[in-house]
Protein backbone atom coordinates (compact mmCIF):
# COMPACT_ATOMS: atom_id res chain seq x y z
CA UNK A 1 0.00 0.00 0.00
CA UNK A 2 1.55 2.98 -0.62
CA UNK A 3 1.86 5.54 1.50
CA UNK A 4 0.98 9.47 1.77
CA UNK A 5 4.51 10.47 0.83
CA UNK A 6 4.31 8.57 -2.35
CA UNK A 7 0.77 9.80 -2.91
CA UNK A 8 2.41 13.68 -3.16
CA UNK A 9 5.43 12.36 -5.19
CA UNK A 10 3.17 10.96 -7.92
CA UNK A 11 0.01 12.08 -7.38
CA UNK A 12 -2.67 10.46 -8.89
CA UNK A 13 -5.86 11.73 -11.68
CA UNK A 14 -9.19 11.32 -9.84
CA UNK A 15 -11.28 11.86 -12.91
CA UNK A 16 -9.24 9.05 -14.55
CA UNK A 17 -9.88 6.75 -11.90
CA UNK A 18 -13.78 7.02 -11.59
CA UNK A 19 -13.74 6.49 -15.62
CA UNK A 20 -12.19 3.74 -15.60
CA UNK A 21 -13.67 2.14 -12.87
CA UNK A 22 -16.87 3.25 -14.49
CA UNK A 23 -16.00 1.15 -17.40
CA UNK A 24 -15.26 -1.67 -16.11
CA UNK A 25 -18.11 -1.95 -13.95
CA UNK A 26 -20.28 -0.87 -16.64
CA UNK A 27 -18.84 -3.52 -19.01
CA UNK A 28 -18.86 -6.55 -16.06
CA UNK A 29 -23.22 -5.36 -15.24
CA UNK A 30 -23.43 -5.86 -19.72
CA UNK A 31 -21.20 -9.54 -19.73
CA UNK A 32 -23.21 -10.79 -16.46
CA UNK A 33 -26.26 -10.41 -17.44
CA UNK A 34 -25.35 -11.55 -21.02
CA UNK A 35 -23.47 -14.63 -19.35
CA UNK A 36 -27.14 -15.66 -17.13
CA UNK A 37 -28.73 -15.57 -21.07
CA UNK A 38 -26.30 -18.02 -21.99
CA UNK A 39 -26.21 -20.34 -18.52
CA UNK A 40 -29.91 -20.53 -18.69
CA UNK A 41 -29.66 -21.76 -22.65
CA UNK A 42 -27.47 -24.10 -21.73
CA UNK A 43 -29.33 -25.43 -18.76
CA UNK A 44 -26.70 -25.23 -15.80
CA UNK A 45 -27.32 -26.28 -12.37
CA UNK A 46 -25.85 -24.94 -9.11
CA UNK A 47 -21.81 -24.97 -9.27
CA UNK A 48 -21.93 -25.06 -12.67
CA UNK A 49 -23.35 -22.16 -13.08
CA UNK A 50 -21.10 -20.18 -11.09
CA UNK A 51 -18.11 -21.90 -12.22
CA UNK A 52 -19.45 -20.86 -15.92
CA UNK A 53 -19.99 -16.89 -14.28
CA UNK A 54 -16.22 -17.06 -13.33
CA UNK A 55 -14.61 -18.85 -16.13
CA UNK A 56 -16.62 -16.39 -18.49
CA UNK A 57 -16.00 -12.75 -16.52
CA UNK A 58 -12.51 -13.46 -16.22
CA UNK A 59 -12.16 -14.53 -19.98
CA UNK A 60 -14.28 -10.86 -20.16
CA UNK A 61 -11.31 -9.11 -17.73
CA UNK A 62 -8.87 -11.05 -20.13
CA UNK A 63 -10.05 -9.28 -23.01
CA UNK A 64 -10.25 -5.71 -21.82
CA UNK A 65 -7.05 -6.47 -20.70
CA UNK A 66 -5.72 -7.57 -24.39
CA UNK A 67 -7.50 -4.92 -26.35
CA UNK A 68 -7.87 -2.04 -23.74
CA UNK A 69 -4.78 -2.21 -21.10
CA UNK A 70 -1.85 -4.07 -22.99
CA UNK A 71 -1.94 -1.15 -25.77
CA UNK A 72 -1.56 1.53 -23.42
CA UNK A 73 2.10 -0.45 -22.07
CA UNK A 74 4.09 1.37 -24.58
CA UNK A 75 2.76 4.51 -22.92
CA UNK A 76 4.66 4.91 -20.66
CA UNK A 77 7.69 2.09 -21.35
CA UNK A 78 9.72 4.60 -22.94
CA UNK A 79 10.06 7.05 -20.47
CA UNK A 80 10.42 4.93 -16.84
CA UNK A 81 12.78 2.02 -16.35
CA UNK A 82 10.85 0.81 -13.41
CA UNK A 83 8.46 -0.53 -15.66
CA UNK A 84 10.82 -3.59 -16.08
CA UNK A 85 10.27 -4.59 -12.75
CA UNK A 86 6.59 -5.03 -13.00
CA UNK A 87 4.73 -8.11 -14.41
CA UNK A 88 3.61 -9.15 -17.72
CA UNK A 89 -0.11 -8.48 -16.39
CA UNK A 90 0.73 -5.09 -15.32
CA UNK A 91 -2.47 -3.01 -14.62
CA UNK A 92 -0.73 -0.21 -12.56
CA UNK A 93 -1.29 2.18 -15.82
CA UNK A 94 -4.83 2.26 -15.23
CA UNK A 95 -6.09 0.81 -11.87
CA UNK A 96 -4.37 1.33 -8.40
CA UNK A 97 -4.82 -2.34 -7.89
CA UNK A 98 -4.58 -5.55 -9.59
CA UNK A 99 -7.48 -6.79 -7.83
CA UNK A 100 -9.05 -4.25 -8.69
CA UNK A 101 -8.86 -4.60 -12.10
CA UNK A 102 -9.32 -9.08 -12.36
CA UNK A 103 -12.10 -9.08 -9.29
CA UNK A 104 -13.41 -6.11 -8.59
CA UNK A 105 -16.64 -6.32 -10.51
CA UNK A 106 -16.94 -9.86 -9.94
CA UNK A 107 -19.55 -9.56 -7.54
CA UNK A 108 -21.41 -6.46 -8.61
CA UNK A 109 -22.41 -8.58 -11.78
CA UNK A 110 -23.12 -11.62 -10.01
CA UNK A 111 -26.73 -10.44 -9.26
CA UNK A 112 -27.92 -9.49 -12.71
CA UNK A 113 -25.98 -12.81 -13.47
CA UNK A 114 -28.53 -14.78 -11.62
CA UNK A 115 -31.53 -13.08 -12.26
CA UNK A 116 -31.39 -13.80 -16.00
CA UNK A 117 -29.61 -16.72 -15.11
CA UNK A 118 -32.84 -17.82 -13.38
CA UNK A 119 -35.48 -16.24 -15.74
CA UNK A 120 -34.08 -17.83 -19.21
CA UNK A 121 -33.87 -21.17 -17.49
CA UNK A 122 -37.09 -20.92 -16.45
CA UNK A 123 -38.31 -19.72 -19.90
CA UNK A 124 -36.23 -22.33 -21.64
CA UNK A 125 -36.96 -25.32 -19.42
CA UNK A 126 -40.65 -24.73 -18.53
CA UNK B 1 -12.28 7.28 -41.06
CA UNK B 2 -10.95 3.76 -40.75
CA UNK B 3 -12.23 3.72 -37.07
CA UNK B 4 -15.59 4.21 -37.61
CA UNK B 5 -15.78 2.06 -40.13
CA UNK B 6 -14.28 -0.98 -37.72
CA UNK B 7 -16.81 0.62 -34.95
CA UNK B 8 -19.80 -0.20 -37.38
CA UNK B 9 -18.37 -3.31 -38.53
CA UNK B 10 -17.86 -4.48 -34.85
CA UNK B 11 -21.29 -3.41 -34.29
CA UNK B 12 -22.87 -5.04 -37.66
CA UNK B 13 -20.86 -8.64 -36.15
CA UNK B 14 -22.32 -8.19 -32.79
CA UNK B 15 -25.73 -7.72 -34.11
CA UNK B 16 -25.35 -10.82 -36.78
CA UNK B 17 -24.13 -13.06 -33.14
CA UNK B 18 -26.88 -11.53 -31.38
CA UNK B 19 -29.35 -13.60 -33.78
CA UNK B 20 -27.37 -16.18 -33.65
CA UNK B 21 -27.84 -16.14 -30.30
CA UNK B 22 -31.55 -15.81 -29.65
CA UNK B 23 -31.64 -18.70 -32.61
CA UNK B 24 -29.78 -21.00 -30.36
CA UNK B 25 -32.27 -19.80 -27.48
CA UNK B 26 -35.13 -20.66 -29.55
CA UNK B 27 -33.39 -24.04 -30.62
CA UNK B 28 -32.92 -24.58 -26.79
CA UNK B 29 -36.31 -23.76 -26.02
CA UNK B 30 -37.82 -26.49 -28.79
CA UNK B 31 -35.95 -29.41 -28.16
CA UNK B 32 -36.92 -29.09 -24.43
CA UNK B 33 -40.45 -29.06 -25.47
CA UNK B 34 -40.05 -31.75 -27.73
CA UNK B 35 -38.01 -33.67 -25.05
CA UNK B 36 -40.83 -33.10 -22.35
CA UNK B 37 -43.28 -34.27 -25.02
CA UNK B 38 -41.36 -37.23 -25.51
CA UNK B 39 -41.15 -37.98 -21.69
CA UNK B 40 -44.48 -37.56 -21.70
CA UNK B 41 -45.73 -39.89 -23.87
CA UNK B 42 -42.49 -42.57 -22.89
CA UNK B 43 -44.39 -42.33 -19.54
CA UNK B 44 -47.18 -43.77 -20.22
CA UNK B 45 -44.87 -47.17 -20.95
CA UNK B 46 -41.83 -46.64 -18.75
CA UNK B 47 -41.70 -44.49 -15.62
CA UNK B 48 -37.84 -43.50 -15.64
CA UNK B 49 -37.66 -39.63 -17.18
CA UNK B 50 -35.09 -39.18 -20.06
CA UNK B 51 -32.90 -36.57 -19.49
CA UNK B 52 -32.91 -33.72 -21.07
CA UNK B 53 -29.00 -33.08 -22.55
CA UNK B 54 -28.96 -30.36 -25.08
CA UNK B 55 -27.45 -31.13 -28.54
CA UNK B 56 -23.90 -30.17 -28.78
CA UNK B 57 -24.70 -28.21 -31.92
CA UNK B 58 -26.67 -25.36 -29.63
CA UNK B 59 -24.08 -25.63 -26.81
CA UNK B 60 -21.78 -24.64 -29.10
CA UNK B 61 -23.83 -21.98 -30.63
CA UNK B 62 -24.42 -20.23 -27.54
CA UNK B 63 -20.92 -20.34 -26.28
CA UNK B 64 -19.07 -19.31 -29.57
CA UNK B 65 -22.01 -16.51 -29.82
CA UNK B 66 -21.61 -15.07 -25.92
CA UNK B 67 -17.57 -15.03 -26.79
CA UNK B 68 -18.38 -13.06 -30.03
CA UNK B 69 -21.01 -10.61 -28.41
CA UNK B 70 -18.63 -10.46 -25.36
CA UNK B 71 -15.18 -9.26 -27.32
CA UNK B 72 -18.14 -6.77 -29.50
CA UNK B 73 -18.55 -5.15 -25.98
CA UNK B 74 -15.19 -5.39 -24.96
CA UNK B 75 -14.27 -3.27 -28.46
CA UNK B 76 -17.05 -1.15 -27.50
CA UNK B 77 -16.18 -0.04 -24.48
CA UNK B 78 -14.65 3.80 -24.14
CA UNK B 79 -10.81 3.81 -24.15
CA UNK B 80 -9.13 3.82 -20.52
CA UNK B 81 -7.04 6.88 -18.95
CA UNK B 82 -4.38 6.88 -17.11
CA UNK B 83 -4.48 7.39 -13.93
CA UNK B 84 -0.92 8.83 -12.59
CA UNK B 85 -0.76 12.17 -12.85
CA UNK B 86 2.63 12.36 -14.89
CA UNK B 87 1.66 9.99 -17.78
CA UNK B 88 -1.76 11.70 -18.23
CA UNK B 89 -0.77 15.31 -18.42
CA UNK B 90 2.45 13.81 -20.58
CA UNK B 91 -0.29 12.24 -22.66
CA UNK B 92 -2.83 15.35 -22.41
CA UNK B 93 0.89 17.47 -23.78
CA UNK B 94 1.72 15.17 -26.73
CA UNK B 95 -1.95 14.57 -28.03
CA UNK B 96 -4.30 17.10 -26.93
CA UNK B 97 -7.88 16.30 -27.37
CA UNK B 98 -7.34 13.69 -29.78
CA UNK B 99 -5.90 11.35 -26.92
CA UNK B 100 -9.62 11.18 -25.58
CA UNK B 101 -11.75 10.15 -27.80
CA UNK B 102 -14.64 7.77 -27.25
CA UNK B 103 -15.66 4.86 -29.18
CA UNK B 104 -17.65 6.86 -31.27
CA UNK B 105 -14.51 9.32 -32.33
CA UNK B 106 -15.52 12.35 -30.56
CA UNK B 107 -13.82 14.29 -27.70
CA UNK B 108 -15.30 13.15 -24.16
CA UNK B 109 -17.94 15.47 -22.70
CA UNK B 110 -15.88 15.48 -19.72
CA UNK B 111 -12.51 15.91 -21.62
CA UNK B 112 -11.09 18.48 -19.35
CA UNK B 113 -7.82 19.78 -21.22
CA UNK B 114 -4.89 21.55 -19.57
CA UNK B 115 -5.16 21.32 -15.83
CA UNK B 116 -2.61 24.22 -15.85
CA UNK B 117 -4.51 26.45 -18.57
CA UNK B 118 -5.73 29.28 -15.26
CA UNK B 119 -2.23 29.53 -14.25
CA UNK B 120 -0.77 29.77 -18.25
CA UNK B 121 -3.42 32.69 -19.55
CA UNK B 122 -3.33 34.83 -16.25
CA UNK B 123 -5.09 38.23 -16.81
CA UNK B 124 -1.98 39.82 -15.10
CA UNK B 125 0.23 38.73 -18.03
CA UNK B 126 -2.00 40.81 -20.86
CA UNK B 127 -0.59 43.58 -22.25
CA UNK B 128 -3.63 45.74 -21.65
CA UNK B 129 -1.72 49.16 -23.70
CA UNK B 130 -1.28 47.02 -26.53
CA UNK B 131 -4.70 45.49 -26.89
CA UNK B 132 -5.80 49.03 -26.59
CA UNK B 133 -3.09 50.39 -29.79
CA UNK B 134 -5.07 47.20 -31.57
CA UNK B 135 -8.41 48.49 -30.93
CA UNK B 136 -7.79 51.81 -31.91
CA UNK B 137 -6.30 50.73 -35.42
CA UNK B 138 -9.32 48.08 -35.51
CA UNK B 139 -11.42 51.16 -34.95
CA UNK B 140 -9.77 53.31 -37.35
CA UNK B 141 -9.80 50.60 -40.34
CA UNK B 142 -13.23 50.05 -39.17
CA UNK B 143 -14.54 53.81 -39.18
CA UNK B 144 -12.41 54.06 -42.99
CA UNK B 145 -14.25 50.62 -44.50
CA UNK B 146 -17.38 51.98 -43.15
CA UNK B 147 -16.83 55.39 -44.67
CA UNK B 148 -15.63 53.71 -47.98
Amino acid sequence: MPSEREFQIAPLVPESIQHNSKTLYNLQSLTASLFGVSAGILGLESYSGFLFYLVFSLLTTALLYVFRVAPGASLSSSSSASRQRKGVLDTSLYFRSPYEFWAGGLLGGLAGYILTWTLFYGLVRA
Amino acid sequence: MAADKGIVGDMVASMLWFSAYSYSCYSAQEHSALQSFRATTAALTSSTPTAASLPVDIVIETIVATLVISLGLVLGTRPLRPIQWNVWAGKLEREGPEGFLDSEGEVNKDYVGNPFRLLEARPGFVDIRKQRKEFAEWVKNGGQIQGN
